[in-house]
């Protein structure tokens, strides 16, 4: 009898199940950055800040803490009040009683991405960054982490109140603590994992992880300690189809709605679609561009899913694909007239609309600035032809800086006669392969002479971090939603590491030096727009696109929306337990 | 017997040792840095540096040979760099899903290839034997991924008669639910190149002279097949059965990845894209350790097949 009531009481628990396109790693949250992982850990751990579910643009509201701060001493300084009585998942670390999160949670978890031992991914957010962290880290390369000691950028001034001191102002701060893996996590159950802290993700967050199969199957469960919430409305936009459907679905429901969520890294693209069309998963993000035409011919969702009651959802990526070519390099880096002709001319040969049309199935737009739609700091009317498809004119360019045909070979040569062949590196896998022979197919029709030479990823990041390239591929994905996480791409100083072109423009560098000490507004804008435009002029990147997905849902699958900036959705969720079994039958 | 175990064992240290070094040198060579890709999308050379130092990649080469002896002999290789799981775990986690696929696999491509080319051997030259040797040379032309695509669709999807992927806790359940499909793909795959080498060899022995003398002896052709005939070709047969043996220990990538089995050869495809080297150096190890094994257990197998054969 009891076993039947156990199963009749599984049966009605509201369960989602989804394929992830790649493995996770781990989930101590300051010991990772791909985006799959850090996706689950939004789940486990709850930052001080967040984004609104619904806000589009997005919008930051609080988590973790009572408020989002103002800005204090012109930007240097954010005070933060954690809610009281915030409780962390049960662990056995806490050896049976309740634990509540405190300021001394957040300081040790921000001095975790500077311990060397975790050799964190994430420590660029914050070097050079708080007033004496920087000077514990380097104590730290000769003796262990001092966790204790006080340093004036972290101040706990009382159980549920940290204060940042930064060194300079920065008014994009609040975002890195939006950061999904800048998150408290408790010392007591980091020191009593060890070494296993990828296994024992315990935070404060909604759910807790239930099961583990590595790189096959990850289940979270309802967190029991979790306080619960109620979908917030105040920045949704009732015209939104999206946003009245998830109003209407999740009014006065008491959130996470879901008791178990089950998500399954599949990397393959077909069992992951059909997977999906078999009902095996409730949902599928980022459907695999290679069943466009099954999904969305003609730009309208399929019949057969139509009738399903299937639903699209489609996200221009706060993302951007680029090709950098390297500054140092004699032959196409330098910032002489000359120079700047041949990388503008190699631009302006590439044939950007087969790209969008053929390789990307026309899901993605064209970039005409290195920042994506949705991101604060995007401007919708600039546009460019800096960048346009137009071998008449790159022919033109190339001829006038004396790139010609010399020796009759029917390849154009260096203006010393040399002869000129370039090197496009790229990674193996995934459309690259395809990208670069359009590459090699836009240049030859100028009469340039392209190699390929496709190499490891990890040889890849390597080359560009050492300037050991030509021309290569890149992409980046925002970290937060602000135009400076796309243009300290190119900012000299960051050269050898985020500035892969090896860009250093005394210009460029002081126009993006004062945006950072500006908040957001017109006269920020105004710079990052004359930042654009130097990129244009000194073409150190071809820019590419960013990209379109495209999320498929069941109509059981209750309040979905895809946040640009947050990778998972679960805790908004809600599944028809009814609908959901009858289809499965 | 004892002492020609004993000897082969013993030659099996300097095999060891040259894989060893080739892992090495092969890894240095062309494995990629792993730290600029634990490094993260920002990170300066002084990070690179710290991570570098963590993993021992810093050291001298000479001193991180004699660490990579040191871990194959305490069969200790510490941790993947990448997710920072033990490899011993790695190992004994992911070896049950590809046996799982992998002993059913080869059990019955062999013991359907096998019968099938007695049947062929014994009508050659007939249509049947014609036919069948054209449809295998047609099986063969078709990549596996094709296979695998294909029946994944129509079986998985269009008929529903397995679950398109998926893996669970049960064995049971793996083996009857998931299983099948894949294992049914292996075979389809294996079974036309196994049934063509295997006819190959009964004919050998069909055509030899002591075939003939059994058959003027009078004795039913059946016997002749099956004690004179098949007991010869198995020697081959065994050979070409401890070949793919360690295989068997690997998995196949491209059904591990299309079918979600959470296997060795899906781990072994992540290890390298990662440079994830203490888990390429664990596989390889133990995979070379394993081929060596299998192919002196197969020598010794030789004795009973054929009891003219001597241990020297």
């Amino acid at each position: 009898m009891l076993a039947l009531a156990s199963a009749a009481a599984d049966a009605q628990k509201k369960v989602l199940r989804v394929a992830f396109r790649t493995a996770e790693t781990g989930f101590d949250p300051q010991r990772i950055d791909d985006r799959y992982s850090v996706g689950i850990c939004e789940n486990f751990f709850e930052p001080l800040l967040t984004y609104d579910y619904l806000a589009r643009p997005v919008k930051l509201i609080a988590l973790a803490a009572e408020s989002v701060p103002e800005p204090e001493e012109k930007g240097t300084r954010y005070t933060f009040r954690i809610r009281p009585g915030i409780l962390f998942a049960d662990d056995p670390a806490f050896k049976g009683a309740k634990r509540e999160l405190t300021a001394r949670d957040v300081e040790y978890s921000i001095k975790r991405f500077r311990d060397p031992k975790n050799r964190s991914p994430y420590a660029w957010l914050f070097e050079d960054k708080l007033v004496g962290l920087d000077e514990l880290a380097e104590k730290a390369k000769k003796a262990d982490f001092d966790y204790e000691a006080k340093i004036p950028g972290l101040e706990v001034r009382d159980r549920y109140t940290i204060s940042f001191k930064l060194k300079e102002p920065d008014y994009n701060f609040l975002y890195v603590l939006a950061m999904p893996n800048v998150v408290p996590v408790a010392r007591e159950v980091i020191e009593a994992y060890g070494t296993d802290t990828h296994a024992h993700p315990v935070g404060t967050g909604p759910f807790v992880l239930k099961e583990w199969v590595r790189r096959s199957k990850i289940v979270l469960e309802r967190n029991p300690n979790h306080r619960g919430y109620e979908l917030d409305t105040r920045y949704a936009d009732p015209k939104d189809e999206w946003d009245r459907r998830a109003m209407e679905q999740l009014h006065g429901k008491r959130l996470p709605a879901l008791d178990r969520v089950e998500i399954y890294p599949i990397e393959d693209d077909q069992p992951r679609f059909l997977a999906f069309l078999n009902r095996e998963h409730d949902l599928i993000d980022e459907t695999p561009t290679s069943f466009i035409h099954q999904i969305l011919p003609n730009g309208k969702l399929a019949p057969n899913l139509a009738r399903l009651g299937v639903k699209v959802f489609r996200e221009e990526q706060p993302e951007l694909t680029y090709d950098p070519f390297n500054l140092d390099d004699p032959v196409v880096g330098g910032y002489t007239p000359d120079r700047v002709g041949l990388r503008r001319a190699l631009v302006m040969a590439h044939d950007r609309e087969a790209e969008i049309n053929f390789i990307r199935k026309g899901q993605a737009l064209t970039a005409q600035s290195p920042v994506p739609p949705g991101i604060v700091g995007y401007d919708p009317d600039f546009r460019t032809r800096a960048q346009e498809y137009d071998p008449a004119k790159s022919k033109a360019l190339l001829d006038m800086f004396g790139y010609v045909d010399r020796d009759g070979d029917g390849w154009r040569d260096a203006p010393d006669g040399k002869p000129l062949t370039l090197t496009y590196k790229y990674n193996i896998g995934g459309d690259s392969r395809a990208l670069a022979e359009l590459w090699v197919k836009s240049l030859t029709e100028i009469g340039i002479r392209l190699e390929t030479q496709p190499v490891q990823f990890a040889d890849l990041l390597k080359d560009k971090k050492v300037g050991k390239f030509q021309m290569a591929g890149s992409a980046w994905i925002a970290d937060y939603p602000d135009a400076q996480n796309f243009l300290q791409l190119l900012y000299g100083p960051y050269t050898g590491q985020s500035n892969e072109a090896r860009f250093r423009l005394p210009e460029y560098d002081r126009l993006y030096e004062k945006s950072i000490a500006m908040p957001d507004g017109e006269e920020r804008n105004r710079i990052y727009r004359e930042m654009n435009r130097l990129l244009l002029a000194y073409a150190p990147w071809r820019l590419g696109v960013h990209r379109i997905f495209n999320h498929l849902q069941y109509p059981w699958v209750k309040g979905y929306k895809k946040h640009p900036i947050l990778y998972t959705n679960f805790k908004y969720l809600d599944v028809d337990v009814a609908a959901q079994q009858l289809a499965m039958k | 017997m004892a002492a020609y175990v004993i000897r082969r064992l013993w030659q099996m240290i300097p095999t060891l040792a040259g894989v060893i070094l080739l892992i090495f040198i092969l890894f240095n060579w062309v494995g990629g840095d792993p730290a600029h890709v634990l490094a993260g999308k920002i990170s300066n050379p002084e990070q690179i540096a710290n991570i570098r130092k963590q993993l021992g990649v810093d050291e001298p080469y000479w001193y991180q040979l004699l660490v990579f002896v040191k871990q194959v002999f305490t069969f200790d290789f510490g941790r993947s760099w990448s997710t920072n799981e033990e490899v011993s775990r790695i190992l004994l986690t992911r070896v049950g899903p590809t046996l799982t696929i992998m002993i059913p696999v080869l059990v019955i491509e062999t013991v359907i290839a096998v019968t099938l080319a007695v049947m062929v051997a014994y009508v050659r030259g007939t249509v049947t034997d014609r036919a069948t040797m054209t449809i295998c040379t047609v099986a063969m032309s078709i990549s596996f991924l094709v296979y695998i695509i294909f029946f994944q669709w129509l079986f998985g999807f269009i008929l529903g008669w397995f679950p398109v992927q998926g893996w669970s806790e049960s064995f049971t359940k793996n083996l009857f639910t998931y299983a099948p499909l894949p294992i049914m793909l292996a075979i389809a795959v294996g079974l036309a190149p196994a049934l063509r080498l295997y006819r190959s060899f009964f004919l050998d022995e069909i055509n030899q002279d002591y075939v003939r003398t059994a058959r003027a002896k009078g004795l039913p052709e059946k016997v002749v097949m099956m004690k004179h005939v098949m007991r010869n070709a198995l020697i081959p047969i065994l050979t070409n059965v401890g070949i793919a043996l360690p295989g068997v220990f690997v998995g196949s990538f491209l059904l591990e990845v299309f079918f979600s089995i959470p296997g060795l050869g899906r781990e072994i495809i992540t290890a390298v894209n990662r440079s994830d080297f203490p888990v390429i150096k664990a596989v390889t190890v133990y995979l070379a350790v394993l081929t060596m094994l299998i192919n002196l257990l197969v020598d010794v197998m030789y004795k009973f097949a054929d009891p003219r054969v001597s241990f020297k």
